[in-house]
């Protein structure tokens, strides 16, 4: 890449720079715990990148993501603890299995309307829970499976103890880990909209009717859609075995997939960002309302009290709503209406930016 | 034998309690094209303001006639202040909306009293009655009377009297119904009003069965899913049908059927689901698409 | 003081502007045609007076303005509007649209007769009042609709193109069915037709529309025998 594309890149390039490389270096200076809180963060994100493949780009509303999470969740777990086989390498195999059940699942879900889609999706997720409990045998049951966190090879922790002074634990690298698959996964998933199947999912999501009229395979997109989400969903789920360190049927109710709802929608649908402002919220939120709310002193104690008691539900409740009725383009959809209307106001916009035709000197 | 119609009586008791949610998805559904993800947590916050009622000191019988009162007027606030800013969003947007509804309702009723299970009292009595030979419990046979005579009168309401009339036809004719004078954004509330006091009775219902707490109607929305997707998602009749069936089904599974037992019956629910949306989208009693004028 | 007046009406769709200053009356029991050909905006003009499209200038209805109403309220003052396609609610029984049509009054008895004028007419519409409203003919669904906005007692029907679709012979009865409901119950009506000769049969006054504008007014005995006027404006 010559020295003239990197001054062209455009200020967005520069701030996915500035981003990635405060995620790198964010752990030298945080404690370890705050390391596994934001690597579960990021795992978050990847799988509400997942669910917005699905439904910001191709438009199909799946209300069953956490299920996606829990396949690849249990596949890991199952390999490595009765296989022992390496759990690093399970990941992409979780990955790809949940993949392939997912396109699998994307070929009856064709055939129904958006809504009884959601519905369907939903049963899934409320039954979820159960269906992982009963093969005891394989999956542990009720007390599930325990993830061994692997410690650090050898030099990466001698980079890390170089640059920190302290030895680097099991959190830390299990937050490089994920931090890794979301850069990875980021990438692919900004290609791919990029590129043509992008534009033919968001055509398939604007309009099937007009979209087949024109030619996109509707049904091969939709059920690729599927198949993706499902793909980032197993690798997420596996990821999140290995960052709590246990896998059990509690570990993924239907709360899970509403919160990965509510960080697909709130971070903003169909947009690349989106996922990672949503996750950062989505994970937080419940964390921040029970600490951090109640402890400042600026807040009145009525309403940190009611903040901390209510819980996170009642919060995701009202924000999701609120969202919904006001910004349903979420955070980053306001972000880019704030950013442009602050570039139209500091450039002083002239007619022609603001749509209008100027008067045409040629008519009489 | 015995126990066949023992279990069958209680499928329909069951049943009853299905059907009722259903028919209040369904209210909603023909009022809007939407699902109303909300509706098991909205019963479920309804069934504790009856306990509150009932712990102070109010008689069942007069508690009961109250919390559908208040149910009804919850509806109709909910459909103005939630609703209505986005009646003309897209379907997903309103699904969502109302899928935060239900995180919020529940988180609400969690924060005001708690995740303990609390019983809940039922007029009728657990003892069994002879009839015709089989013994089937008061509590089962007084379920289904209470459900039976709610949704005998939501039938005589919609189809009888005027206002029925008119609800009906806002539902599926909203610019014609203008045409005629109709107040189609007041219909559109009382359907929800409607719809929600109809669901508080299968919340009230299932109360003294399931042990009130607030994640107590997550698997009975599903049921009710099911119920509405097998009668028809349009058809209030078929949301009475779907729900019988649904509840005689499960519970004959549960007896019957060794590998399905107690947890995995919401599996079986599920199944109805999947299996009636890839057969018979329509359901028992629907049709093709309806176009709305 | 006519019972309907508008006053320089423009409106539209959005950017699109359909009418460019209309203007028009209907007296107290009068019968008036809106001809013209298709798009020349006689449908948005019976939208914009019960309220279904956005509009600049006038309306006023009895003396008062009909600006910013909301269509229920202006159709409860007493004006009926059969638009475009009938707006027959097909979910419903032949008699449930009836219904609608009366369910406002509070004259019973007076209802009651109505009913019995209504089955006069249309002895169809009593042979399959229990039938659903989907089951009608063409024919059938406009006597239903016409039935229907009769039975609300209005003081003026705006009725959008009712001979659209129908055999000649139906037009006739129906237009017949009109001229009486004018007479005997004094029932004013804005008539939009794309028939002009069945139309100015029946009107008083008739008002030509050409591309949102009236391009031509007056007695419709006069219209009718102006040849001029009726080879370019009304096709015949």
């Amino acid at each position: 890449m010559n020295l003239q594309r990197i001054r062209m890149a455009p200020p967005r390039y520069w701030l996915v720079g500035v981003v990635v490389l405060f995620l790198i270096g964010f752990p030298t200076v945080i404690s370890s715990f705050l390391a596994s809180e934001w690597a579960q963060a990021l795992i978050l994100a990847i799988a509400i990148m997942g669910l917005n493949i699905l439904v910001g780009y191709s438009g199909q509303l799946s209300l069953g993501h956490g299920a996606f999470m829990a396949l690849g969740a249990y596949i890991s777990a199952i390999l490595a603890h009765h296989y022992k086989v390496d759990y690093l390498l399970t990941i992409p195999i979780a990955g790809l299995a949940t993949g392939l059940v997912g396109f699998l699942f994307g070929i009856p879900a064709l055939r129904l309307s958006p809504l009884y889609l959601a519905l369907a999706t939903f049963a899934l997720a409320v039954v979820t829970p159960s269906l992982i409990k009963r093969p005891a045998g394989l999956t542990g049951g009720v007390q599930g499976i325990g993830v061994v966190q692997p410690d650090p090879p050898g030099a990466v922790s001698n980079i890390f103890s170089t640059i920190t002074g302290t030895a680097m634990t099991s959190d830390q690298w299990i937050y490089y880990v994920s931090l890794f698959c979301a850069l990875v996964l980021f990438w692919v998933a900004w290609n791919i909209v990029r590129h043509r199947p992008g534009r033919a999912m968001r055509a398939i999501r604007d309009g099937e009717v007009a979209a087949a009229a024109s030619g996109v395979n509707v049904r091969g997109f939709k059920t690729l859609a599927f198949g993706l989400s499902a793909f980032y969903g197993g690798v997420a789920g596996s990821l999140y075995g290995l960052s709590t360190g246990f896998v059990s049927p509690d570990t993924f109710p239907v709360s899970l997939s509403i919160q990965l709802l509510v960080g697909a929608v709130v971070g903003g649908l169909a947009s690349i960002p989106g996922p990672l402002a949503g996750a950062i919220f989505a994970y937080f939120l419940p964390i921040e309302s029970s600490q951090w709310v109640p402890n400042q002193s600026w807040i009145p104690a009525q309403i940190a009290a009611t903040v901390k008691n209510a819980g996170p539900a009642v919060s995701y409740g009202v924000i999701l709503i609120v969202i919904m009725i006001f910004a349903p383009n979420g955070l980053v959809g306001l972000a880019r209406s704030g950013y442009s209307l602050l570039n139209r106001r500091l450039r002083g916009a002239t007619d022609r930016e603001t749509g209008q035709m100027p008067p045409d000197p040629q008519t009489v | 034998m015995q126990e066949f119609l023992q279990q069958l009586v209680g499928g329909l008791a069951i049943g009853g309690i299905f059907a009722s949610l259903a028919l209040a998805l369904v209210l909603i559904y023909n009022a809007m094209g939407l699902v109303n993800f909300a509706q098991g947590e909205m019963a479920m916050l309804a069934t504790f303001v009856a306990y509150a009622l009932v712990s102070q000191g109010m008689s069942y019988w007069i508690a009961f006639p109250v919390t559908l009162v208040l149910a009804f007027a919850g509806g109709i606030g909910v459909q103005r202040l939630v609703i209505k800013p986005v009646e003309r969003a897209p379907i997903l947007t309103l699904v969502i909306i109302t899928l935060g509804l239900a995180t919020l309702v529940n988180g609400l009723a969690g924060f005001i009293w708690g995740y303990v299970p609390r019983s809940f009292p039922s007029p009728f009595s657990s003892d069994s009655v002879d009839l015709v030979g089989v013994f089937v419990s008061y509590r089962d046979l007084g379920v289904i009377a209470v459900s039976g005579i709610v949704l005998l009168a939501v039938y005589l309401l919609l189809q009888r009297t005027t206002v029925g009339l008119t609800l009906r036809a806002a539902a599926h004719h909203p610019e014609a119904s203008r045409l005629l004078g109709v107040h189609v954004s007041w219909m559109l509330a009382l359907g929800w009003g409607l719809a929600s006091a109809v669901g508080a009775v299968s919340g009230i219902m299932v109360a003294p069965i399931l042990l009130l707490e607030p994640n107590m109607m997550q698997s009975i929305i599903i049921y009710a899913f099911a119920a509405a997707v097998l009668g028809g998602i349009e058809s209030p009749p078929g949301a009475v049908v779907g729900g019988l069936i649904v509840g005689v089904t499960i519970n004959l599974a549960g007896a019957y059927l060794p590998f399905v037992g107690g947890d995995l019956q919401l599996a079986v629910g599920l199944a109805i689901i999947i299996g009636v949306l890839i057969l018979k989208p329509n359901g028992l009693f629907g049709r093709a698409a309806v176009r709305r004028v | 003081m006519a019972l309907l007046e508008l006053e320089e009406v423009r409106a539209g769709y959005g950017p699109t502007s359909v009418l460019h200053g209309i203007s028009l009356e209907v007296p107290e029991g009068g019968v008036v045609s809106l001809l013209g050909a298709n798009g020349a905006g006689k449908t948005t003009t019976l939208r914009a007076i019960t309220g279904g499209v956005r509009w600049t200038g006038d309306i006023r209805f009895r003396g008062h303005s009909l600006r910013r109403m909301a269509t229920e309220e202006i159709v409860r003052r007493g004006i009926a509007h059969v638009p475009e396609g009938r707006g027959i609610c097909t979910e419903l029984t032949v008699d449930e649209n009836l219904r609608l049509g009366s369910h406002l009054r509070r004259d019973g008895p007076e209802v009651k007769k109505d009913y019995d004028r209504v089955f006069e007419y249309f002895p169809v519409l009593k042979q399959r009042r229990r039938l659903s409203a989907s089951t009608l003919s063409g024919g059938e669904q406009q006597m239903l609709a016409l039935a229907r906005a009769f039975l609300m007692r209005p003081k003026l029907m705006l009725l959008d193109e009712p001979s659209l679709g129908l055999a000649p012979i139906i037009v006739r009865s129906i237009f017949e069915i009109i001229r009486s409901i004018n007479e005997t119950s004094q029932v004013a009506v804005l008539l939009v037709e794309q028939n002009a000769r069945i139309a100015l049969d029946l009107s008083m006054t008739a008002y030509v529309l050409e591309v949102g504008r009236v391009a031509v007014h007056g007695a419709a005995a006069e219209l009718r025998g102006d040849d001029s006027v009726r080879r370019s404006y009304l096709g015949y």
